[in-house]
């Protein structure tokens, strides 16, 4: 049961750290689909420094890592921002495109370093054994992690970044009207860099987060298996109000979590469903949540449209 | 020359070049970056894939292994393109290909069907997926990307369990077609023989080609295709015209994932591949049929080159010098394509400013 | 007061030229407003306005000519540029972010923050109530712009201004969404804040409003400066004239209506609105007959677009009942409408009308591409035909269009556009013709040509429901006038016998009978 607690805690941590993401990019009137490349890439980002800083410190290395995978997640995501406000791209081809490539170059990458260690090495894996446990604190068998900390302080700057501040207010116009935005003197262009960048800080924070969930080891060629699309689902479910992201991020947390502890609980082994099942368990919820919740969507306005200065 | 370049058609054509010149020169950088001894021979590698080989006749049976491939690559594409002009994005069409794929081999392997049920059970699997996306965006307004996701993964699960099932016990991969149901196996009708006796290279041709022009036919000349872009361009005025919108997106994404469908079928029942059912990613051929839908700028005849290209420097990724790269550059190559399409309106639109220029300055003269 | 400015002119604006791709939209315009007056800009739609005010506000940057605030030049290359300068504007279609309140509305841009920009409303929230009382404008600073009156919203964009402290205001088209006691209260709003020291430019088209509330009025056309003259010394004719070029005919002619069968039967139809909760129409009763046309009047949003939704098909009523020609057509679908003799020119020709990317042949086909002189019967086009008929079409109601039947329809004039769209609804020969707002955005022009269609479709034994939100056109073109308010009809007016007055009363829900069957 603890376990059950623990993982749906650090799978919560994930998704509502990717989906905040999202939703500031949509309140700025950006979709970003591409938060699942973002997340390879912060992953990648955040293990190249816990593979590599020799530091005993569990502060520095936590504090570094999680620098590393803001600052890869922000990078990566001005894919997004140079193509999507500045050349009127087709966002929806664009995020798919930068998730392909994420993981691709990331293969890449990391089997051109391990090769380059070690020529007989050909695989696309990155261990951090050591430097996982700095990120664990470990209470009476409960695995704390940081992450679940970080992700609480997320919502809360969110939701006062969204509604108690000029950033928000004007940021959020931008989403809604760019137009009227842009008539009181507001950039369009920089408040929607602003929500793009800031999606990828939260989604590279979020995708190290994930491949710290269970393992201390990470097959890039695996991509971070749809969890940019799930964060975009408990986007919606929580009708891009950070508050009600955080109970969505929950619900599709414990989902998630069942995949990896149901062989604790007699009553699950019982029933005797392929593991399968509980892969898909996730998916499936999403997939009902969505068509319950997307009816009545409240989306930002002018999420998706490009701003042209010209049209009024 | 000045009439030429202002061809809408001409213009597509000019840009996806760009796309893939760029692209191949960022590839080359990558190489470079890791290694620059190798990383021109290698690039010449992946663009040259099956001409790697000196030999005439395993040249012609490299080039018939990429045609096996690019088949359904094709139909991807198509299925991409075809919901795109409908203004739908169906990235579902990954996920479509592997219910196409565990229909065809559940049929073969477990029934012993021939190969015509097969493929048509796996054009009714992909069409049943693609039917549940096209439900959900009518009915319940759910975006269809992220439906699709979903959709993908869940596939993929089940059709890894249910191809458990007729897998070989001591590895991962299913049976051995022609081994199992030899008469599942597509006939070659002799094209074999074209491509020194490759028997990978089979009716899936010439259907594929049939099924481009079909699309294109369909599209352009008749009454659905004028009501599925009008629905796609602008789907208030479609309604107004008393267009049934709700049957037209569930049909538009019933078509593209019977065409995804079919795409997994010809493949696998070449039997040159087997499915590996501990797969924990979904096969990417799926999300390549984006790259190939807008690299062909979105004309069912473009699929059939652009995809061959993809195809071709997909394969050519095996021949980079593994010692210090890995064959994923070609992946990272047709990514960047893919984000460099996006900005294919951008690249027409500088083309025709560029030309509008020209013309006034004349007229200036 | 103008003893202390450095020159006698606010603002002036001298020689603007701008260019468009294709067209000139200001060419060699010059403009100038004086210390507290107000300062009509007259012209058509197209005439350029908009453009000259775009180019003021740092919307655009004109190509030629020079602005100068108090004498001195000055540059002005983006809203906040105009800001400093004191120039506010009151947009035509308002610039408000509908989930924000009306207190977010008016500080967004100038918000006052404290430490790492954290918002401290309350010093605002009481100078915005401050600034509505002393200028009369009443508003509940928390309220949501979506939930309140488009009155109240014109009013947020006012407080907009006066919070910036703005020294020149400049209003587009105000009145056009407002009733005639509404502009009443406006005007008088307008004089107050011109009193009080403020500048302020007018932008309308209506005569009798500038004539009201104008103290001079400068006139644009086709993108041209015609003139500059005082409202005192002119008469309404004069400044028609300037505006079109030549004397034009208010007045529609026709002959008195010869009113046959019910074509067109509404009983007791209640529409749900998409907006808000409650309906948007409510238990309305109709008919029109052959050989008239009825005029639905009232004020932009009193439920006029549900009602022609629920008519036309393209929203399922609630309750009520539609008879056409005797038929239950309740529940047709909206093709089942249209086959049997509906024809609709929607309100908006490029959300609705037209498919902006298709062809102008394709377009001329949306209504009938099903019909075997279209389709053959294995589902191919018959391409050969729709180019002829197109072509026919095109002849026949003058549509222009650079490249005839293969011209894309998105390249097309606005004008042309609804041309095609009332040559394509017409042609199909229908029994009831429903235009909603047919007019809109058009020149005097179009609009005469519209309004002759109209009346030869009713002399031809149609019967036509026209929507109007235009005064000049719900006096004019019908035979009968309901007005509707807030979902209901609450009057019917014979236009040879009623005011524009008691039609504003109406319209404003000030008035109302019973009309149990109209």
């Amino acid at each position: 049961m603890l376990l059950l607690i623990q993982y749906t805690l650090i799978f919560a941590s994930v998704l509502l750290l990717v989906a905040l993401g999202g939703c500031i990019s949509e309140h700025s009137g950006v979709i970003n689909l591409g938060l699942e490349g973002i997340m390879v890439v912060g992953a990648l980002g955040g293990a190249l420094v816990m593979s590599s800083l020799g530091t005993s410190s569990a502060f520095v290395m936590v504090l570094v890592a999680m620098l590393a995978a803001i600052l890869a997640g922000m990078l990566y995501s001005c894919l997004l921002g140079v193509a999507a406000i500045h050349f009127k791209a087709d966002q929806t081809l664009v995020g798919t495109a930068m998730n392909l490539l994420a993981t691709a170059a990331a293969t890449v990458f990391v089997k051109a370093m391990n090769t380059a260690a070690n020529p007989d090495n050909h695989s696309s894996e990155i261990e951090y054994i050591s430097a996982r446990k700095m990120f664990i604190v470990n209470i009476n068998g409960f695995e704390f992690n940081w992450f679940m900390l970080v992700a609480v302080i997320a919502v809360v700057l969110v939701y006062f970044l969204l509604y108690k501040n000029r950033l928000g207010l004007r940021l959020m116009a931008c989403g809604e009207h760019p137009q009227a935005a842009a008539s009181v003197g507001v950039s369009v262009y920089k408040m929607r860099w602003t929500g793009v960048l800031m999606s990828g800080a939260l989604g590279g924070l979020g995708g190290l987060c994930y491949i710290l969930a269970g393992v201390s080891v990470w097959k890039f060629e695996n991509g971070v298996a749809g969890f940019g699309f799930l964060a975009l689902a408990v986007m919606i479910f929580g009708q891009w109000k950070p508050t009600r992201i955080a109970l969505a991020a929950l619900i599709f947390g414990l989902f998630r979590a069942l995949s990896n502890t149901y062989t604790g609980f007699p009553f699950l082994v019982s029933l005797n469903l392929p593991g399968n099942v509980y892969n898909m368990m996730p998916y499936i919820v999403c997939l009902i949540v969505l068509a319950f919740t997307s009816k009545a969507s409240r989306a930002p306005k002018a999420e998706g449209i490009p701003y042209d200065k010209g049209s009024r | 020359m000045r009439k030429v370049l202002k061809n809408e058609a001409v213009q597509a054509f000019i840009a996806s070049v760009i796309c893939i010149l760029l692209g191949i020169l960022i590839g080359y950088i990558v190489l470079l970056f890791i290694n620059p001894a190798g990383a021109g021979e290698s690039i010449v590698n992946v663009i040259k894939n099956f001409f790697t080989w000196s030999r005439p006749a395993s040249q012609m049976k490299q080039l018939g292994n990429t045609l096996a491939k690019t088949m359904p690559l094709i139909l991807c594409s198509l299925s991409i393109l075809f919901s795109y002009k409908v203004g739908l994005f169906n990235i579902g069409t990954a996920g479509q290909y592997v219910a196409g794929a565990c229909a065809s081999l559940y049929a073969a392997l477990a029934w012993g069907w021939g190969w015509l049920p097969c493929v048509l059970f796996a054009v009714f699997a992909g069409a049943f997926l693609g039917t549940i996306t096209g439900l959900l965006k009518a009915y319940c307004n759910v975006n269809e990307v992220i439906s699709g996701i979903m959709l993908n993964w869940i596939s993929l699960y089940l059709t890894n369990t249910l191809l458990t099932n007729v897998k070989e016990t001591a590895s991962p991969y299913t049976l051995y077609l022609d081994k199992t149901n030899p008469k599942a196996l597509l006939p070659t009708l002799g094209l074999d023989t074209l491509f020194n006796k490759n028997a990978n290279v089979t009716i899936a041709v010439p259907i594929t080609i049939l099924a481009a022009f079909a699309v294109w036919i369909i599209l352009s000349k008749t009454k659905l295709g004028y009501e599925l872009k009008a629905t796609g361009n602008n789907k208030n005025a479609a309604k107004y015209a008393g267009m049934a919108q709700n049957r037209n997106i569930i049909m538009t994404l019933a078509i593209s994932g019977a065409l995804a469908g079919l795409a997994a079928a010809l493949l696998y029942l070449t039997g040159y591949m087997r499915w590996e059912c501990t797969q924990s990613s979904v096969p990417s051929m799926g999300f390549n049929g984006i790259a190939a839908a807008f690299l062909g700028g979105l004309h069912p005849l473009g699929a059939i080159f652009s995809s061959f290209f993809i195809q071709h420097i997909t394969d050519g990724g095996q021949y980079v010098n593994t010692n210090f790269y890995s064959s994923q550059i070609s992946d990272v190559i047709s990514s960047v394509i893919i984000y460099l399409c996006g900005f294919v309106l951008f690249i027409k639109l500088t083309m025709k400013k560029i030309l509008a220029n020209k013309e006034e300055k004349k007229g200036a003269k | 007061m103008s003893g202390t400015h450095a020159s006698e002119y606010a603002i002036e604006m001298l020689h603007i030229t701008k260019r468009f791709p294709g067209i000139i939209a200001n060419d060699d315009v010059t403009l100038q407003l004086r210390h507290g007056e107000i300062h009509a800009l007259l012209g058509e739609n197209g005439a350029g306005k908009s453009t000259l005010m775009s180019v003021l506000f740092g919307l655009y940057q004109a190509e030629e000519g020079t602005i100068k605030k108090d004498g001195k030049e000055v540059k002005i290359n983006n809203p906040n540029d105009a800001n400093a300068l004191g120039i506010g504007m009151v947009h035509q279609h308002f610039k408000l972010v509908e989930c924000f309140t009306v207190l977010d509305n008016i500080i967004m841009g100038v918000e006052p923050v404290g430490a790492l920009g954290f918002l401290q409303k309350k010093q605002a929230r009481e100078k915005v109530l401050e600034l509505s009382r002393k200028y009369g404008l009443q508003v509940d600073p928390d309220a949501k712009i979506e939930d309140i009156t488009v009155g109240m919203q014109q009013r947020t964009e006012i407080l907009k201004m006066l919070y910036r402290d703005n020294e020149i205001l400049i209003f587009d088209e105000p009145t056009a969404v407002l009733t005639p006691q509404e502009i009443e209260e406006l005007m008088q709003i307008m004089r107050n804040l011109a009193a009080e020291g403020k500048s302020i430019l007018f932008i309308s088209h209506k005569l009798a409003e500038i004539m009201a509330v104008a103290d001079r009025c400068s006139v644009l056309r086709k993108g041209k400066y015609i003139g500059t003259v005082e409202t005192k010394d002119t008469t309404m004719e004069e400044l028609s004239a300037m505006m079109v070029g030549r004397n034009v005919n208010f007045h529609v002619e026709k002959k008195p209506a010869v009113p046959g069968d019910v074509v067109l039967e509404v009983s007791h139809m209640t529409v749900a609105s998409k907006v808000h909760n409650n309906n948007a129409v409510k238990d309305v009763s109709f008919k029109v007959r052959r050989g008239e046309i009825v005029c639905i009047a009232g004020i932009d949003g009193n439920g006029q677009s549900e009602l022609v939704y629920g008519i036309t098909g393209l929203e399922p009523l609630v309750s009520g009942s539609i008879l056409m020609d005797g038929k239950d057509i309740t529940k047709s679908s909206i093709r089942k409408r249209s086959v049997s003799g509906m024809s609709h020119i929607p309100e908006d020709r490029h959300k609705h009308g037209l498919v902006l990317d298709y062809s102008l042949e394709y377009n001329m086909i949306l209504q009938t591409y099903f019909e075997s002189r279209f389709t053959k019967k294995i589902g191919f086009l018959r391409r050969k035909n729709i180019r002829e008929y197109s072509d026919k079409l095109i002849e026949q109601y003058d549509v222009r269009s650079g490249q005839g039947s293969l011209t894309t329809a998105r390249s097309m004039s606005g004008g042309n556009q609804q041309k095609a769209i009332i040559a394509r609804e017409i042609d199909k020969d229908p029994e009831v013709l429903v235009a909603v707002q047919p007019t809109r955005g058009l020149d005097v022009g179009a609009i005469e040509y519209i309004h002759k269609q109209l009346v030869a479709q009713r002399d031809a034994g149609k019967a036509v429901l026209l929507i109007s939100l235009e005064l000049d056109e719900v006096m004019d073109v019908p035979d009968r006038i309901l007005v509707m308010y807030e979902g209901e009809i609450v009057g019917e007016l014979d236009p040879k016998q009623t005011t524009q007055e008691e039609l504003g009363l109406y319209m404003a829900g000030a008035k109302r009978d019973e009309v149990k069957d109209a």
